[in-house]
């Protein structure tokens, strides 16, 4: 049984008449990585700073390693980092060891004891070569990187991470994610992140909180997540535009739409392929190829953000 | 320990920014050489073969005085405006030694620098005009130090503004033009006066430097009180703005 690294009970959070926060309760068990999805507006980015201490919470309780964050935040942040959304995060007129050095020295660190770490980080993210030169000139990617480092140098045991491959191309964000991984494996960091990009919160978290208007609508690990929303698309490949008559055969059969020679169905059951394919059969029509594809992240997220939004309409 | 750590880095900071802006930093170098390259000139030149080194020496000590103080006013609210721009602000106060000190140890930073810079050209202003000075520099920053201390107090009011309202440089002139006013007022022995920030420390280091006045250790005691007492509620107005700020969440935002 993992420890609870970051436990968050009952947390509120109101701007005047918004409520970024309602009352939302998870946790974050040591070793692990925790997504955090939602649309723009859903409170991820206020729960995260609220876990920091850099938004003053209305109600509920934060601890980090069995400390409030409210009573120990001095403590709590000597294991902390963090690379925030919207935000530089580094100083661009530094390098990345002079920005290294800084960052360890703001939180009391001597510079002597960070060489070898400073060395780590820089080799690990590939940014070694460009140690001494100024960020500004850097490509958004590497800036990124430059702050994962610096968020790295003090060695703290949890990471919280908002939108960090925010505009960043897809080499980059599997380097980044990659990297992520293996901090994980060999370092036993746990990392909190908060992303729009389905991809990699799939491909590294164990476990998905999706929250919408302030308010967690599906906690569970990627794994049931997909389980429980998993539908089959199947496509068929025809050689001729499907006729009507095989249209009104199967149109009660699950969700239909055609298009370019194919058909794509989402079947109510898997029990319905028999009379797909017999209709398909008995068509005339010469089938092609015939696939199935499953939902993806995206479309199950899309799926659960629509769910609630149809159940609270 | 940390505190020291902290206090290094800053250090380094200022460093490596003066490295990176070398054109800025040479032009202010350049600028202050003319200012004390006028000062002396001036003073030969307007005063002739007739004027003391009083006329000098105080010229020199209001412009030590008028320049730390207004480093010392203006730094802690341009620093939060600046990283709240810049967007490293929120990672400021990822510190667990807390955003207040680093604010507190980069205004000492830029205080002392300008004494080191000044005295380098200082010298060099004397070398070039052959006329030297007997101004007491340890006593004289020693004592700017201990007084502009309550100014960075008055900053920390400004910069717990600076974090709510953002932009507040009008508030830092009005200030400083305030300041140029309030040092014009008598402080000892114990006027009402004596009680703003600054105004008693800065009438001290001009009479003691210039006329060759000399106080009671008391008179000392009350300098450091004052300090102490304004860079205290300074830092307690700080962090209750910080606190508003988090509230409000407008650490991030500018």
């Amino acid at each position: 049984m993992q420890q609870n690294c970051i436990q968050v009970k009952n947390l509120s959070k109101t701007y005047a008449d918004l409520t970024a926060v309602n009352n939302i309760s998870f946790d974050v068990r040591a070793g692990e990585i925790l997504g955090i999805l939602g649309p723009n507006g859903s409170g991820k980015t206020t729960t995260l700073k609220s876990i920091l201490g850099l938004i003053e919470f209305d109600e509920g309780t934060i601890e980090i390693n069995g400390l409030s964050i409210r009573k120990k935040r001095s403590e709590i942040l000597k294991n902390v980092g963090a690379v925030l959304e919207g935000a530089r995060n580094i100083y661009w007129h530094l390098t990345p060891m002079e920005n290294l050095t800084y960052f360890a020295g703001i939180r009391g660190i001597p510079r002597k004891d960070i060489t070898d770490r400073a060395q780590y980080l820089l080799e690990s993210l590939e940014l070694a070569d460009v140690a001494n030169k100024e960020i500004r000139q850097f490509s958004a990617g590497m800036k990124q990187k430059c702050a994962l480092a610096c968020a790295f140098i003090h060695d703290p045991s949890i990471l919280l991470l908002d939108e960090p491959t925010l505009g960043l191309d897809v080499e980059i964000t599997r380097t980044i994610m990659e990297w992520l991984v293996d901090v994980v494996d060999k370092e036993g960091k746990t990392i909190l992140i908060t992303s729009h990009n389905m991809d990699f919160v799939e491909s590294i978290c164990q476990r998905i909180l999706i929250i919408r208007k302030g308010e967690i609508i599906s906690h569970e690990t990627v794994k049931s997540l997909k389980e429980k929303f998993a539908r089959k698309h199947f496509i068929i490949d025809l050689e001729t535009e499907p006729h009507q008559t095989l249209l009104d055969s199967i149109s009660s059969l699950g969700t239909l739409s055609t298009g370019n020679n194919s058909l794509k169905i989402e079947l109510e059951t898997v029990d319905y392929l028999i009379p797909l394919m017999r209709a398909l059969d008995e068509s005339g029509i010469k089938m092609l190829n015939f696939r199935s594809v499953e939902n993806d992240l995206e479309d199950i997220f899309l799926e659960v953000i629509r769910g609630e939004h149809n159940e609270n309409a | 320990m940390r505190t020291l750590n902290l206090f290094g880095a800053e250090g380094r900071m200022m460093y490596w920014s003066l490295r990176r802006y070398m054109f800025n930093t040479v032009a202010m170098v350049v600028v202050l050489f003319l200012i004390f390259m006028g000062m002396f000139w001036g003073v030969k030149t307007i005063g002739g073969s007739g004027v003391t080194g009083d006329s000098l020496d105080s010229m020199l000590v209001g412009y030590i005085l008028w320049v730390s103080a207004m480093l010392a006013l203006g730094n802690t609210g341009s620093e939060i405006l600046g990283e709240s721009q810049r967007g490293t602000l929120e990672q400021l106060y990822l510190s667990p030694l807390g955003a207040h000190k680093i604010f507190f140890f980069r205004a000492l930073v830029n205080i002392l620098f300008n004494f080191i810079i000044m005295t380098i050209m200082l010298y060099l202003s004397m070398a070039a005009t052959g006329r030297w000075m007997s101004v007491n520099l340890l006593y004289l920053y020693g004592m700017v130090l201990l007084s502009t201390l309550s100014l960075v107090g008055i900053s920390f009011m400004m910069g717990g503004l600076g974090l709510i309202h953002k932009k507040i440089s009008s508030v830092n002139g009005i200030l400083s033009f305030g300041l140029i006013g309030l040092m014009l007022l008598p402080t000892y022995p114990m006027t009402p006066y004596a009680f703003l920030p600054f105004i008693a420390g800065a009438a001290a280091v001009r009479n003691s430097i210039v006329q060759g006045a000399s106080f009671p250790a008391w008179w000392y005691l009350f300098i450091a009180g004052n300090s102490i007492f304004y860079l205290a509620l300074g830092l307690a107005v700080f962090k209750k703005m910080e606190t508003k700020a988090k509230k409000l969440n407008k650490m991030s935002q500018y």
